[in-house]
Protein backbone atom coordinates (compact mmCIF):
# COMPACT_ATOMS: atom_id res chain seq x y z
CA UNK A 1 0.00 0.00 0.00
CA UNK A 2 3.00 2.37 1.01
CA UNK A 3 4.97 1.85 -2.10
CA UNK A 4 1.50 2.37 -4.35
CA UNK A 5 1.03 5.95 -2.48
CA UNK A 6 4.83 6.24 -3.12
CA UNK A 7 4.58 5.25 -6.84
CA UNK A 8 1.58 7.75 -7.05
CA UNK A 9 3.24 10.63 -5.36
CA UNK A 10 6.45 9.79 -8.08
CA UNK A 11 4.23 9.47 -10.92
CA UNK A 12 2.77 13.06 -9.95
CA UNK A 13 6.16 14.64 -9.38
CA UNK A 14 7.31 13.30 -11.92
CA UNK A 15 4.78 14.28 -15.04
CA UNK A 16 5.00 17.86 -13.44
CA UNK A 17 8.33 17.91 -14.15
CA UNK A 18 7.82 16.43 -17.23
CA UNK A 19 5.10 18.71 -18.66
CA UNK A 20 6.73 21.96 -17.21
CA UNK A 21 4.38 24.95 -16.88
CA UNK A 22 4.69 29.07 -17.34
CA UNK A 23 5.74 30.49 -13.96
CA UNK A 24 7.45 34.38 -13.44
CA UNK A 25 11.01 34.17 -13.32
CA UNK A 26 13.33 35.57 -10.61
CA UNK A 27 15.65 37.10 -13.52
CA UNK A 28 14.25 38.44 -16.43
CA UNK A 29 17.06 39.22 -18.26
CA UNK A 30 20.40 41.23 -17.52
CA UNK A 31 20.07 44.65 -16.38
CA UNK A 32 16.52 44.07 -15.96
CA UNK A 33 14.52 45.29 -13.30
CA UNK A 34 11.48 43.34 -12.16
CA UNK A 35 8.72 44.15 -9.96
CA UNK A 36 6.20 41.81 -9.17
CA UNK A 37 2.89 41.24 -6.63
CA UNK A 38 1.02 38.24 -5.94
CA UNK A 39 -2.54 37.87 -4.01
CA UNK A 40 -2.60 34.09 -3.55
CA UNK A 41 -6.35 33.06 -2.70
CA UNK A 42 -6.23 35.15 0.66
CA UNK A 43 -3.53 32.83 1.82
CA UNK A 44 -0.22 34.12 0.51
CA UNK A 45 0.49 37.75 -0.54
CA UNK A 46 3.61 38.77 -1.78
CA UNK A 47 5.47 41.94 -3.68
CA UNK A 48 8.48 41.90 -5.08
CA UNK A 49 11.42 43.69 -6.84
CA UNK A 50 14.75 42.72 -8.06
CA UNK A 51 17.34 44.28 -10.29
CA UNK A 52 19.76 41.84 -12.46
CA UNK A 53 23.41 42.78 -13.49
CA UNK A 54 23.48 39.70 -15.42
CA UNK A 55 21.36 36.98 -16.73
CA UNK A 56 22.38 34.55 -14.00
CA UNK A 57 21.93 37.11 -10.93
CA UNK A 58 19.49 39.18 -9.60
CA UNK A 59 19.11 40.77 -6.33
CA UNK A 60 16.39 42.69 -4.19
CA UNK A 61 13.63 42.66 -1.77
CA UNK A 62 10.61 41.58 -1.01
CA UNK A 63 7.37 41.54 1.69
CA UNK A 64 5.20 38.34 2.15
CA UNK A 65 2.77 37.73 4.17
CA UNK A 66 0.86 34.39 4.84
CA UNK A 67 -2.60 33.85 6.64
CA UNK A 68 -3.69 30.54 8.39
CA UNK A 69 -7.24 29.18 6.59
CA UNK A 70 -7.14 26.59 9.36
CA UNK A 71 -6.46 29.07 12.21
CA UNK A 72 -5.36 32.55 13.36
CA UNK A 73 -1.90 31.81 12.60
CA UNK A 74 -0.26 34.86 10.50
CA UNK A 75 3.25 35.32 9.69
CA UNK A 76 4.48 38.61 7.93
CA UNK A 77 8.06 38.77 6.59
CA UNK A 78 10.26 41.61 5.04
CA UNK A 79 13.30 40.23 2.74
CA UNK A 80 16.46 41.09 0.75
CA UNK A 81 17.25 38.25 -1.84
CA UNK A 82 20.03 37.15 -4.00
CA UNK A 83 18.70 34.88 -7.10
CA UNK A 84 20.74 32.84 -9.25
CA UNK A 85 20.53 31.15 -12.70
CA UNK A 86 22.28 27.67 -11.65
CA UNK A 87 21.84 26.25 -15.23
CA UNK A 88 19.89 26.69 -18.31
CA UNK A 89 19.31 24.60 -21.50
CA UNK A 90 19.01 26.77 -24.57
CA UNK A 91 17.33 24.34 -26.98
CA UNK A 92 16.17 25.26 -30.63
CA UNK A 93 12.50 25.80 -29.83
CA UNK A 94 12.71 25.20 -26.12
CA UNK A 95 13.84 26.91 -22.87
CA UNK A 96 14.80 25.01 -19.56
CA UNK A 97 15.78 26.89 -16.07
CA UNK A 98 17.08 26.01 -12.60
CA UNK A 99 16.92 28.74 -10.44
CA UNK A 100 17.97 28.78 -6.78
CA UNK A 101 17.52 32.07 -4.31
CA UNK A 102 18.37 32.73 -0.42
CA UNK A 103 16.69 35.35 1.69
CA UNK A 104 17.10 36.78 5.05
CA UNK A 105 14.36 38.92 6.56
CA UNK A 106 12.38 39.89 9.54
CA UNK A 107 9.46 38.15 10.38
CA UNK A 108 6.26 39.02 12.45
CA UNK A 109 3.32 36.97 13.84
CA UNK A 110 0.78 35.70 15.88
CA UNK A 111 1.75 33.35 17.79
CA UNK A 112 5.10 34.86 19.01
CA UNK A 113 6.18 37.98 20.43
CA UNK A 114 8.23 40.93 18.46
CA UNK A 115 10.22 40.20 15.19
CA UNK A 116 12.24 37.26 14.82
CA UNK A 117 15.18 36.54 12.14
CA UNK A 118 13.99 34.49 8.96
CA UNK A 119 15.94 32.82 6.62
CA UNK A 120 14.92 31.30 3.47
CA UNK A 121 16.09 28.81 0.37
CA UNK A 122 14.05 27.99 -2.53
CA UNK A 123 14.45 26.81 -6.37
CA UNK A 124 12.56 26.58 -9.20
CA UNK A 125 13.10 24.17 -12.13
CA UNK A 126 11.03 25.23 -15.59
CA UNK A 127 10.81 24.42 -19.22
CA UNK A 128 9.13 26.52 -21.91
CA UNK A 129 8.30 26.32 -25.56
CA UNK A 130 5.70 28.85 -27.01
CA UNK A 131 3.03 26.33 -26.61
CA UNK A 132 4.08 24.82 -23.33
CA UNK A 133 5.47 25.71 -20.06
CA UNK A 134 5.61 23.88 -16.74
CA UNK A 135 7.78 24.86 -13.43
CA UNK A 136 8.19 23.45 -10.09
CA UNK A 137 8.67 25.80 -7.57
CA UNK A 138 9.90 25.42 -3.74
CA UNK A 139 10.22 27.79 -1.44
CA UNK A 140 11.13 27.41 2.38
CA UNK A 141 10.73 29.58 5.21
CA UNK A 142 12.20 29.38 8.71
CA UNK A 143 12.68 30.91 11.90
CA UNK A 144 13.17 29.97 15.60
CA UNK A 145 9.30 30.21 15.77
CA UNK A 146 8.05 28.87 12.41
CA UNK A 147 8.56 26.57 9.42
CA UNK A 148 6.46 26.98 6.56
CA UNK A 149 7.37 25.26 2.96
CA UNK A 150 5.52 26.39 0.09
CA UNK A 151 5.20 24.24 -3.13
CA UNK A 152 4.02 25.67 -6.30
CA UNK A 153 3.58 23.20 -9.92
CA UNK A 154 2.31 24.88 -12.76
CA UNK A 155 1.32 23.64 -16.26
CA UNK A 156 0.72 26.08 -19.10
CA UNK A 157 -0.86 25.56 -22.49
CA UNK A 158 -1.31 28.54 -24.54
CA UNK A 159 -4.07 28.39 -27.50
CA UNK A 160 -1.45 30.13 -30.41
CA UNK A 161 2.01 31.01 -30.55
CA UNK A 162 2.83 34.33 -29.89
CA UNK A 163 5.45 36.26 -31.42
CA UNK A 164 7.45 39.12 -29.16
CA UNK A 165 5.46 42.26 -29.54
CA UNK A 166 2.15 40.45 -29.55
CA UNK A 167 -0.36 39.33 -26.52
CA UNK A 168 0.88 35.75 -25.18
CA UNK A 169 -2.32 33.97 -23.48
CA UNK A 170 -2.01 31.05 -21.83
CA UNK A 171 -3.98 28.58 -19.74
CA UNK A 172 -2.54 27.69 -16.43
CA UNK A 173 -3.00 24.93 -13.93
CA UNK A 174 -1.67 25.23 -11.05
CA UNK A 175 -0.93 23.13 -7.43
CA UNK A 176 0.01 24.42 -4.72
CA UNK A 177 0.79 23.36 -1.35
CA UNK A 178 1.67 24.61 2.14
CA UNK A 179 3.11 23.23 5.72
CA UNK A 180 3.18 24.63 8.93
CA UNK A 181 -0.05 24.75 9.53
CA UNK A 182 -1.19 27.11 6.56
CA UNK A 183 -3.43 25.25 4.21
CA UNK A 184 -4.32 21.91 4.78
CA UNK A 185 -4.30 19.84 1.44
CA UNK A 186 -3.61 20.81 -2.41
CA UNK A 187 -4.56 24.40 -3.21
CA UNK A 188 -5.48 23.95 -7.25
CA UNK A 189 -6.53 27.16 -9.12
CA UNK A 190 -7.34 27.60 -12.92
CA UNK A 191 -5.66 31.01 -14.22
CA UNK A 192 -5.35 33.17 -17.18
CA UNK A 193 -2.22 34.25 -18.03
CA UNK A 194 -1.81 37.44 -20.34
CA UNK A 195 1.19 39.26 -21.30
CA UNK A 196 2.89 41.77 -23.65
CA UNK A 197 6.11 43.26 -23.90
CA UNK A 198 7.23 43.48 -20.06
CA UNK A 199 4.08 43.41 -18.33
CA UNK A 200 2.56 40.15 -17.31
CA UNK A 201 -0.78 39.98 -15.43
CA UNK A 202 -2.69 36.54 -14.74
CA UNK A 203 -5.94 36.11 -12.89
CA UNK A 204 -7.89 33.10 -11.64
CA UNK A 205 -9.59 30.88 -8.87
CA UNK A 206 -8.73 28.93 -6.59
CA UNK A 207 -10.91 25.64 -6.50
CA UNK A 208 -12.30 26.63 -3.56
CA UNK A 209 -13.88 30.11 -5.29
CA UNK A 210 -11.16 32.18 -4.15
CA UNK A 211 -9.31 34.63 -6.35
CA UNK A 212 -5.60 34.46 -7.17
CA UNK A 213 -4.12 37.57 -8.94
CA UNK A 214 -0.45 38.43 -9.86
CA UNK A 215 1.01 41.25 -11.85
CA UNK A 216 4.78 41.16 -13.02
CA UNK A 217 6.69 44.27 -14.94
CA UNK A 218 10.14 43.86 -16.30
CA UNK A 219 12.07 46.97 -17.60
CA UNK B 1 31.50 68.16 -71.25
CA UNK B 2 28.76 69.34 -68.56
CA UNK B 3 26.67 66.54 -69.28
CA UNK B 4 29.93 63.79 -68.29
CA UNK B 5 30.57 66.55 -65.12
CA UNK B 6 27.21 65.32 -63.97
CA UNK B 7 27.26 61.66 -64.91
CA UNK B 8 30.53 61.52 -62.97
CA UNK B 9 28.74 63.25 -60.45
CA UNK B 10 25.99 60.90 -60.54
CA UNK B 11 27.90 58.09 -60.36
CA UNK B 12 29.97 59.04 -57.42
CA UNK B 13 26.72 59.50 -55.67
CA UNK B 14 25.72 55.98 -56.55
CA UNK B 15 28.53 54.46 -54.94
CA UNK B 16 29.06 56.31 -51.92
CA UNK B 17 26.07 55.36 -51.42
CA UNK B 18 26.44 51.84 -51.52
CA UNK B 19 29.46 52.29 -49.65
CA UNK B 20 27.47 53.69 -46.27
CA UNK B 21 24.28 51.47 -47.03
CA UNK B 22 22.96 49.89 -43.84
CA UNK B 23 24.60 46.15 -43.22
CA UNK B 24 21.64 43.38 -42.37
CA UNK B 25 23.30 40.55 -39.58
CA UNK B 26 21.01 37.98 -39.07
CA UNK B 27 21.19 35.71 -36.47
CA UNK B 28 19.86 31.93 -35.52
CA UNK B 29 19.80 31.86 -31.48
CA UNK B 30 18.37 29.13 -29.57
CA UNK B 31 16.32 29.33 -26.62
CA UNK B 32 14.50 32.50 -27.92
CA UNK B 33 10.50 30.95 -26.84
CA UNK B 34 9.03 34.04 -24.94
CA UNK B 35 9.03 37.90 -25.43
CA UNK B 36 10.80 38.63 -22.38
CA UNK B 37 13.84 36.51 -24.12
CA UNK B 38 13.03 39.17 -26.68
CA UNK B 39 13.05 42.34 -24.27
CA UNK B 40 16.40 41.58 -23.14
CA UNK B 41 17.82 41.03 -26.19
CA UNK B 42 16.32 43.77 -27.74
CA UNK B 43 17.92 46.12 -24.73
CA UNK B 44 21.31 44.53 -25.30
CA UNK B 45 21.91 45.04 -28.94
CA UNK B 46 20.01 48.68 -28.81
CA UNK B 47 22.84 49.82 -25.92
CA UNK B 48 25.53 49.68 -29.30
CA UNK B 49 26.39 52.75 -31.10
CA UNK B 50 26.21 51.24 -34.29
CA UNK B 51 22.93 49.55 -34.01
CA UNK B 52 19.97 51.21 -36.22
CA UNK B 53 17.05 49.29 -35.53
CA UNK B 54 16.65 45.46 -34.92
CA UNK B 55 13.61 42.75 -35.44
CA UNK B 56 13.41 40.02 -33.20
CA UNK B 57 11.08 36.66 -34.26
CA UNK B 58 10.22 34.14 -32.09
CA UNK B 59 8.78 32.02 -34.53
CA UNK B 60 11.79 31.87 -36.71
CA UNK B 61 13.97 31.89 -34.08
CA UNK B 62 16.17 34.61 -35.13
CA UNK B 63 17.27 37.81 -34.14
CA UNK B 64 18.16 40.85 -37.01
CA UNK B 65 20.11 43.85 -36.53
CA UNK B 66 20.85 47.05 -39.09
CA UNK B 67 23.98 49.09 -38.45
CA UNK B 68 24.06 52.77 -39.01
CA UNK B 69 25.79 53.67 -42.65
CA UNK B 70 29.63 53.00 -42.53
CA UNK B 71 29.38 51.09 -38.88
CA UNK B 72 29.35 47.45 -37.94
CA UNK B 73 28.88 45.31 -34.94
CA UNK B 74 31.86 42.26 -35.00
CA UNK B 75 30.43 38.83 -34.58
CA UNK B 76 32.42 37.93 -32.03
CA UNK B 77 30.82 41.29 -30.02
CA UNK B 78 27.41 40.01 -31.18
CA UNK B 79 28.00 36.86 -30.08
CA UNK B 80 29.38 37.69 -26.78
CA UNK B 81 26.47 40.15 -26.23
CA UNK B 82 23.89 37.29 -26.92
CA UNK B 83 25.74 34.71 -24.74
CA UNK B 84 25.80 37.43 -22.17
CA UNK B 85 21.96 38.33 -22.67
CA UNK B 86 21.58 34.24 -21.91
CA UNK B 87 21.27 32.56 -25.37
CA UNK B 88 22.55 30.62 -27.63
CA UNK B 89 23.67 31.99 -31.02
CA UNK B 90 24.10 28.95 -33.61
CA UNK B 91 24.68 31.32 -36.72
CA UNK B 92 25.44 35.09 -37.83
CA UNK B 93 25.64 35.82 -41.49
CA UNK B 94 25.58 39.00 -43.16
CA UNK B 95 22.85 40.06 -45.54
CA UNK B 96 22.75 43.05 -48.63
CA UNK B 97 18.79 42.71 -47.77
CA UNK B 98 17.59 45.91 -45.86
CA UNK B 99 15.84 45.60 -42.57
CA UNK B 100 12.63 46.59 -43.65
CA UNK B 101 12.21 43.50 -46.12
CA UNK B 102 13.62 40.87 -43.14
CA UNK B 103 11.00 42.65 -41.24
CA UNK B 104 8.19 41.93 -43.89
CA UNK B 105 9.47 38.29 -44.81
CA UNK B 106 9.37 37.52 -41.01
CA UNK B 107 5.94 38.48 -41.27
CA UNK B 108 4.97 36.21 -44.43
CA UNK B 109 3.97 32.80 -43.09
CA UNK B 110 6.17 30.13 -43.16
CA UNK B 111 6.49 27.90 -46.14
Amino acid sequence: MHSLVAGRRAAVLLCACAAAAAQAKPIAFADGTTVMAEYGAGTMVEAQAFYAPSYRFSAGGGWLRLDSDLDRRTREIGYVRANYLLERWNLEAAQANVFVWGSLGRSEGDGFGGSRLARNAGFQLDYETRRVYAALKSDLWESDAFSHRIDTMQLGLAPYEHDYRDLATWFVVQARRYTGGIHRGTETAFLLRLFKGGAWVEAGVTGEGKPQVMAMFNF
Amino acid sequence: MMKKIMQGLGIGVLLAAANVRAATIVMDVNGLVCAFCAQGIEKKLRAFEATDDLVVSLERRLVAVSTKPGQDIGDDVLRTALTDAGYTVKAIRRSDEPLSAVRDRLKAPEK
